[in-house]
């Protein structure tokens, strides 16, 4: 089983009074998509915030590369290998882009792989370079999108996971961020893709779970997700 | 003396008053950021930065390590601000981070009371606490005399210390990696976390440095004075507090900015207003509570960028 990269078991949690996971087991295979769909307040963000030590898990464990994680400080888990490019992008507004991308690299002491990690970025966005120097807070919402994913990919992750990559952007800009994940998948990132976006993340994904009410209630392929009753008669309605 | 003589001399005195207002407002400035709390205690550890230095002294004098003054000066200032940077670390662990995500009213009566207990605290367990405390006078004294304007040598050297604190303030927040992990805590903590900063780590770091520099404010008012008390920190921090609202809460500058007008509006509000000497701090906050009016956000105010 050494395929699998992060494996939650039986995860519950309680946050708050309505967001809550139970019971939740899942498998992100290395390597792939893997997606979670579900709608607003399913308890999509509770999961990543469990992924990140961001809330209490009350009962079951999580595991990273083999090693329980459970409990773990969030800069800690995120040390291991963990990225993340957060639902409302969440970049640092008064920063400039530079230092925010260095900030995506906050625990990489070596600076030629902060070099050539930035580099990387900004090959892949080369907007982000032309405006390396400006606030990020007075960019569009388009290019701190790019920002984000490029912040999040800056920490060499072995998981990167996008919260909501689609929410708030035009059409056209969803399109091509969802271009740039299946590139970043290609170049060997597992990704956890976590969406509202049924019909555009089925495209991209290898395999997936749908969150309803803070409980899987269907999992498997993608084939196997575009099969199911839940997710035609809920998500892919136009 | 003429009317230009006046001014220059006024802002002089202004300028020395108001970098150590400065110093004390960067404290409320970086724990807002961090934090999101008005650390209304932070006027004590100014006070108990001028104690822990007379302590040190009391212990130097004992055992007799007075004869080179220099040296002394840097033992009073470095003990003294890590001694009150430690107190300030354990206490805002146990009192001050606990509240942070409470309602504000809560931090605020919680920050209040820390100050109050550290107040009380020097007043019973310091010797005599209640009276006024000389302080030693070790600066070198006498003064230089420009046309009819007079400067103190003290006053100097503490001014450029000021300077100097600053200085190496803004060069650890904005060009250190621990300074970059208290900006992006401050712009967002838990995008912060999600980048590998250590929270708990940063705050340590917020409270040593906010602390440290209050510490050296403490010092310099000693110096200045040639005596402290221990409520004097009540009045500091209403008066740093207002600096860095008049600067705009939350930044740096601002609070250096807010810190020297204040100092610069009680000088020439003593110098130029009828019963002004009694008066100044009346008319320097009557200026604030202006402010406050037509500028809420303060002089450097952040604007609000709209996350889109």
């Amino acid at each position: 089983m050494s395929d699998i990269l992060l494996k939650m078991e039986n995860v519950t949690t309680v946050y708050g009074r309505n967001e809550m996971l139970r019971n939740v087991s899942l498998e992100i295979e290395k390597g792939k998509i893997t997606c979670l769909l579900g709608s607003n307040g399913a308890g999509k963000s509770t999961l990543i915030k469990a992924i990140l030590g961001l809330v209490k898990i009350t009962k079951g464990k999580i595991l990273f590369d083999g090693e329980d994680i459970t409990g773990e400080k969030t800069h800690k888990i995120v040390r291991r290998g963990i990225s993340i490019v957060p639902e409302g992008k969440r970049i640092f507004p008064k920063m400039t882009v530079v230092e925010n991308l260095r900030m995506g690299a906050f625990n990489e002491t070596d600076p030629q792989t902060i070099e050539k990690n930035m580099e990387r970025v900004f090959e892949l966005f080369p907007r982000l370079k032309e405006r390396r120097r400006q606030i990020a807070g007075t960019m569009s919402g388009g290019e701190q999108s790019m920002l984000s994913i490029g912040r999040g990919l800056m920490s060499s992750p072995k998981l990167m996971i996008f919260d909501e990559p689609s929410l708030g952007l035009a059409p056209i800009l969803v399109e091509q961020n969802f271009e740039t994940i299946a590139r970043i998948n290609s170049e060997g990132t597992t990704v956890f893709l976590v969406e509202q976006n049924a019909n555009l993340t089925l495209e991209y994904a290898a395999q997936g779970y749908v969150l309803q009410k803070g409980e899987v209630i269907v999992q498997g392929s993608v084939d196997v997700l575009k099969e199911s009753e839940v997710i035609k008669s809920a998500y892919l309605q136009e | 003396m003429s009317v230009l003589d006046m001014i220059i001399q006024q802002s002089i005195n202004g300028l020395m008053l108001g970098i150590m207002y400065s110093l004390v407002a960067v404290g409320f400035t970086l724990y807002f950021g961090v934090l999101n709390v008005i650390n209304f205690s932070h006027g004590d550890f100014f006070m108990l930065g001028g104690f822990m230095a007379l302590i040190l002294y009391g212990i130097a004098d004992t055992l007799g390590w007075t004869q080179n003054v220099p040296l002394l000066i840097i033992y009073l200032f470095l003990g003294s601000m890590i001694l009150t940077a430690l107190i300030a670390i354990i206490t805002a662990r146990i009192c001050v981070k606990p509240v942070s995500k409470a309602p504000m009213l809560i931090s605020l009566l919680v920050t209040l009371g820390l100050g109050i207990a550290i107040r009380e605290a020097v007043r019973v367990f310091y010797p005599r606490g209640s009276d006024p405390k000389g302080f030693p006078t070790l600066l070198p004294q006498g003064s230089l005399s420009i046309g009819n304007i007079v400067i103190r040598y003290e006053n100097v050297i503490i001014f450029v210390l000021g300077v100097l604190v600053i200085v190496v303030v803004n060069y650890l927040i904005t060009k250190t990696k621990m300074g970059m992990a208290i900006r992006a805590v401050a712009q967002d903590g838990e995008a912060a976390m999600m980048m590998g900063v250590d929270l708990d780590r940063t705050i340590d770091i917020t409270f040593l440095i906010g602390a440290a520099v209050a510490a050296v404010a403490g010092i310099m008012n000693g110096f200045y004075y040639g005596q402290i008390m221990f409520n004097m920190g009540a009045m500091m921090g209403v008066i740093g507090f207002s600096a860095s609202v008049i600067g705009g809460l939350g930044n740096v500058y601002g609070a250096i900015v807010g810190g020297i007008l204040f100092g610069l509006l009680e000088t020439f509000a003593a110098a130029t207003l009828p019963m002004g000497a009694e008066n100044k701090r009346v008319f320097a906050f009557f200026i604030v509570i202006l402010f406050l009016v037509f500028k809420p956000t303060g002089i450097l105010g952040e604007k609000v960028y709209e996350r889109v």
